[in-house]
Parts: structure tokens; C-alpha cells; sequence
């Protein structure tokens, strides 16, 4: 007898290990995977951007009064913070409309002719509808001649293009899973005919369908969690190193994808090798149990 | 060994282990391989079957063993009409039948226990409980000591007591034989026939052989059913086709 023995109870898998073959079709689907999984956190990221981005113009106003001096400007304040609705009005002055208007006259100051209008900054309390109609009419009803801006244009603007940031990543991520699965399912089939001297013997001794496609199965489906794993860890990298360099990015960073790896980023990470080897695992069983049943 | 093992499955009385109804066969769209066969195998019968290479007689038992289907007739086995049962009652019907190919075919990666296992391994039995089993069977065909090599490792002898030893370990009530003394001398040729011949008297499994070797029909004096030409040429028991 040799030193190998049966007496471990273990049994020789039924198919042989694995070859060149899958070690390219492993590699393929990795970087599907990555590719997925930066795709939803993509998708995720989006959401917590147009977040990001709203909050910081809803809920708050602007108000422009044409031609008004100081008193007026005051009385303007005033009226808006007796309002119903208004949390907060506050008048920004001069001082603080120029360095508003830095970013393109630089820090040198302004013309000094330049007309800056006279703007109230207005906050509105979170039960709030839409208050731009009542400030406009009170400040009218007061003689006040003022526009008011609710942001609502750009904020609008801004879920729009999310929205298709959105679409784009979700399309994304359903082309790339269903990209994975064509490659699997050819792998298996490919696997399968190079194999069918051990599907026939298997087929002859009274191998049912299901009990041959099991073995492909089996073996797809580790391919795709230890894929998926590489994946899905290859994205948290890159997504850790967004997450720093957004960190790193200034006084302007909010403009940037908040891609925070909260807890809904970690469980799409965590299942994006379940998800790939059940893909896998799927598409190998369709695809044996298709073939063999061309046969007898 | 052989009264030791049981046989697990049963048969209406009546029916023939095999029974061919005006059977046909073509590849593709060449002539017929086989043309118009009928002819049935009794239960516990032992035949040879016999023809000049090309004659048709691989495909015959590719019929019998369900790897093709006719072109034309019907393949009964144990009375089943094979045309009509679904893949999973094929499957099953392929449990009952033992083959041992010309060319052996056992899986390169596994032991000659393992191959020798496969067909329980296939009916999910568990590997302990058929273990003492399989390796008997091994020292039965001579090969005790062999258990655990690899088929590149083994003789060509060696290797077909393993292909047959695949073939009866499910206790088939058909066992068929596709030109098995080929690849051994005349004595383990004869040792092989005896071997199948205690197995039929024994356990009255139907045993089927293909062979073109004369010497070995005529000292079994079994009947023998002769292929030409795709039709049954002559026979001791079967009766022309033509």
C-alpha cells in the first residue's frame, strides 16, 4: 500500500483541479467583480453627493434687494425674521459678498466701482414649505422691491445629474454582473468539453444531470466567492484611497463623491463575492444542464 | 465474493434483459450502421457477440448501454421501452447495467480504488460504508495492492480488472463487455471469461461480450449472436435477420 490512504474518509474530487484555463477565468472575473463593486459604490456614493450638495442650498434662501441703502437693507432683515417659518435672517455685508466673489476676482479686493447688490441670507425651520411667495409678498406689501431665491433651480439641477450618475452606475454594475456571467457560462462550457471524457464515464455509470452539473457548480462557485473576494477587496482599496484623498482635497472637497465606506458600503463590498459565487454557481448549472440535455 | 454480493434489483420474471425491436442505427447521414435488428436476451443469459471489426458491434451495445439512441425500432431493456422514459429514469436504468468499455476509460485522477468506487459514489452512497466492499472486489480481480496507483501506473491488464471491477460494483443486472480480453494475454483472457461466467451462474446477471476472439467463444460454448454488415449474420440461439 502506499503512504496515500483511504482511511481519511477523503474522497478525490470527481473532477481534477483546476488548470490554466481558470486561473485566466479567475482573473477575469476579479476584475469584474472590482469593476461591480466600484460601479454600486459608485451608485452609493451619488446618493450621499446629491445629499451633500442639496443640504447645503435647501432649506435656505436668498434674498437680492435692488438699489436699497442701509435702513432699508434693516428693515428688510427685520420683516423676514418676524416671519413665520424664518429661523434665521441674516444680512451679509459687504465684506463678506466680496470674499463670496474671491474665487474670480482673487484676494487683491474688488473694483471700486464694482455695484454689489444687498443680500439676506435666510434660514427657514425644518417644518417649513415653500416660504419664497410670503417673503416675496411681505417685502412687497413693505414697498420693498427684492428677489427672492430658493435654490430650488440648482438644486434641482443637481438631483438631475445625479439621477443619471445613478442610472449610469446601476446599468453599469447589471452589464458587468451579466458580462460575468456570459464569461462563466462560456467557461463552463469550455470546461465541460474539455472534461467530457469524465462527464461521459460519469453519464454511462448512471449520473444523473443534476448530480454532474453539482461538481461544475461546486467549483464555480468557489471561483466566484475567491474571485469576488480579490474584487470586492481590490474596490475597498481604491475606495479607502478616494475616501483619503477626498479628506485631502481642500476647502472645496464637498464637491466631491462622498465616498464615506459607511456600513451600506461595507455590505455591498461583503456581498459582492456571495453575489459573484452564486452568479458562478448558476450560470455553470444552466449551462451543464442545457448541454447535457443534448445528449442521450 | 460473488455469493456475498446480493443482487439489489429486480426483474418481472418475464422480461428479457434486452430486447431489440426492428432496430436501426446511422451516424449522421451515412448509411446505416445497423440495420432491422430484432432480437431478445433472456434474463441471466450469457452471449457473445461477435462480427469483424466494423460490423457494428460497438453500437450495438451503445444502444444497449443507452450512450445512443436508435434511428429507427425500439430498445427494451428489462422491459422498459427506452424511447419514452424521462433522463432521470434513464439514469436509473443505467445504474442496473455494468460496462466495461474497450478502452477502459476510468478517470485518469483517480485511484483504482476510486475509480472502482465511482458507480456507488454516482448513487451517493457514503464512502465508509462502501469501502470494505470496493476494496474486496479490488483483491477479488487481484488487485489488493493496487489500490491506491494511479491508472498511468497500471498494466493494461490491470487497468481493465479495474474497469470491470467499476463494472460490478453496483451488482448490475446486466453487465456488458466490449472486446475485454484485447489488451491481456490468452491466459488472463480465459481467467477474465471464467470470471464473468461465475458471475452469471451466480449472481444471474445477463452478460453480454463482444469479441472477435474465437478461441474463447468456442471453449464457453455460449450462444453467440454475429454481426455483418450491420444485421445478424448468424447464431446459435437468435435466428437471421435476413
Amino acid at each position: 500500500m502506499s503512504k496515500r490512504s483511504h482511511q481519511t474518509n477523503r474522497e478525490s474530487p470527481l473532477l481534477p483541479q483546476s488548470d490554466a484555463r481558470e486561473a485566466a477565468l479567475f482573473f477575469v472575473v476579479a476584475a469584474l467583480c472590482f469593476l461591480a463593486a466600484l460601479a454600486a459604490l459608485t451608485a452609493r456614493a451619488s446618493y450621499g453627493a446629491a445629499a451633500g450638495w442639496t443640504a447645503e442650498v435647501e432649506g435656505e434662501l436668498t434674498v437680492r434687494l435692488r438699489s436699497a441703502n442701509s435702513r432699508t437693507a434693516k428693515d428688510a432683515t427685520d420683516l423676514i425674521s418676524a416671519m413665520d417659518s424664518v429661523a434665521s435672517a441674516r444680512l451679509i455685508d459687504r465684506e463678506e459678498a466680496a470674499a463670496l466673489l474671491t474665487p474670480w476676482f482673487g484676494t487683491d479686493g474688488l473694483p471700486a466701482g464694482l455695484p454689489l447688490p444687498v443680500l439676506i441670507e435666510v434660514t427657514a425651520t425644518p417644518e417649513a414649505g415653500n416660504l419664497a411667495p410670503d417673503i416675496q409678498r411681505g417685502l412687497a406689501e413693505a414697498g420693498i422691491t427684492a428677489t427672492v431665491d430658493d435654490h430650488s433651480s440648482w438644486a434641482g439641477d443637481v438631483r438631475s445629474a445625479l439621477g443619471s450618475v445613478r442610472l449610469a452606475a446601476f446599468g453599469a454594475v447589471l452589464l458587468l454582473v451579466a458580462t460575468a456571467i456570459a464569461v462563466i457560462a462560456f467557461a463552463t462550457h469550455a470546461a465541460l468539453l474539455a472534461r467530457r471524457d469524465i462527464v461521459d464515464v460519469l453519464h454511462l455509470t448512471g449520473a444523473e444531470d443534476g448530480f454532474i452539473a453539482s461538481l461544475f457548480e461546486r467549483r464555480f462557485w468557489l471561483l466566484g466567492l475567491q474571485a469576488g473576494s480579490i474584487g470586492a477587496l481590490s474596490a475597498l482599496g481604491l475606495a479607502a484611497l478616494l475616501v483619503f484623498a477626498t479628506g485631502q482635497g481642500g476647502e472645496r472637497s464637498w464637491l466631491l463623491p462622498r465616498l464615506s465606506l459607511d456600513f451600506w458600503d461595507i455590505f455591498i463590498l461583503l456581498c459582492t463575492p456571495i453575489l459573484a459565487g452564486f452568479a458562478a454557481r448558476g450560470a455553470a448549472r444552466l449551462t451543464v444542464i442545457r448541454t447535457l440535455a443534448g445528449t442521450v | 465474493m460473488i455469493t456475498a454480493m446480493s443482487r439489489q434489483n429486480s426483474n418481472s420474471l418475464d422480461a428479457p434483459s434486452v430486447r431489440f425491436d426492428r432496430v436501426s442505427l446511422r451516424y449522421a447521414s451515412a448509411e446505416d450502421v445497423l440495420s432491422d435488428l430484432s432480437f431478445e436476451l433472456k434474463q441471466g443469459s450469457f452471449t457473445f457477440l461477435t462480427g469483424a471489426s466494423g460490423a457494428g458491434k460497438t453500437s450495438l451495445l451503445k444502444l444497449i448501454y443507452l450512450a445512443l439512441r436508435p434511428s429507427n425500432g425500439e430498445v427494451y431493456l428489462f422491459g422498459q421501452r427506452t424511447s419514452t422514459l424521462k433522463r432521470t429514469q434513464l439514469s436509473a436504468l443505467r445504474r442496473r447495467i455494468g460496462v466495461v468499455f474497450q478502452e477502459f476509460r476510468l478517470l485518469d485522477h483517480l485511484t483504482a480504488y476510486e475509480n472502482a468506487a465511482l458507480p456507488l459514489r454516482v448513487m451517493g452512497r457514503k464512502e465508509k460504508e462502501y469501502r470494505p466492499d470496493v476494496e474486496e472486489l479490488l483483491r477479488w480481480v487481484g488487485l489488493g495492492e493496487r489500490l491506491n496507483a494511479y491508472p498511468a501506473t497500471l498494466s493494461g491488464g490491470e487497468q481493465q480488472r479495474v474497469a470491470i471491477a467499476r463494472a460490478l460494483v453496483g451488482k448490475p443486472d446486466l453487465l456488458i463487455a466490449d472486446e475485454p480480453t484485447g489488451n491481456v494475454d490468452p491466459e488472463m483472457g480465459m481467467r477474465l471469461m471464467r470470471l464473468f461466467y461465475e458471475l452469471n451462474k451466480r449472481l444471474g446477471a445477463s452478460i453480454i461480450i463482444a469479441t472477435h476472439d474465437q478461441n474463447i467463444i468456442e471453449k464457453l460454448d455460449q450462444p453467440v449472436l454475429r454481426l455483418q454488415h450491420g444485421l445478424i449474420a448468424r447464431d446459435n440461439e437468435f435466428g437471421a435477420a435476413s
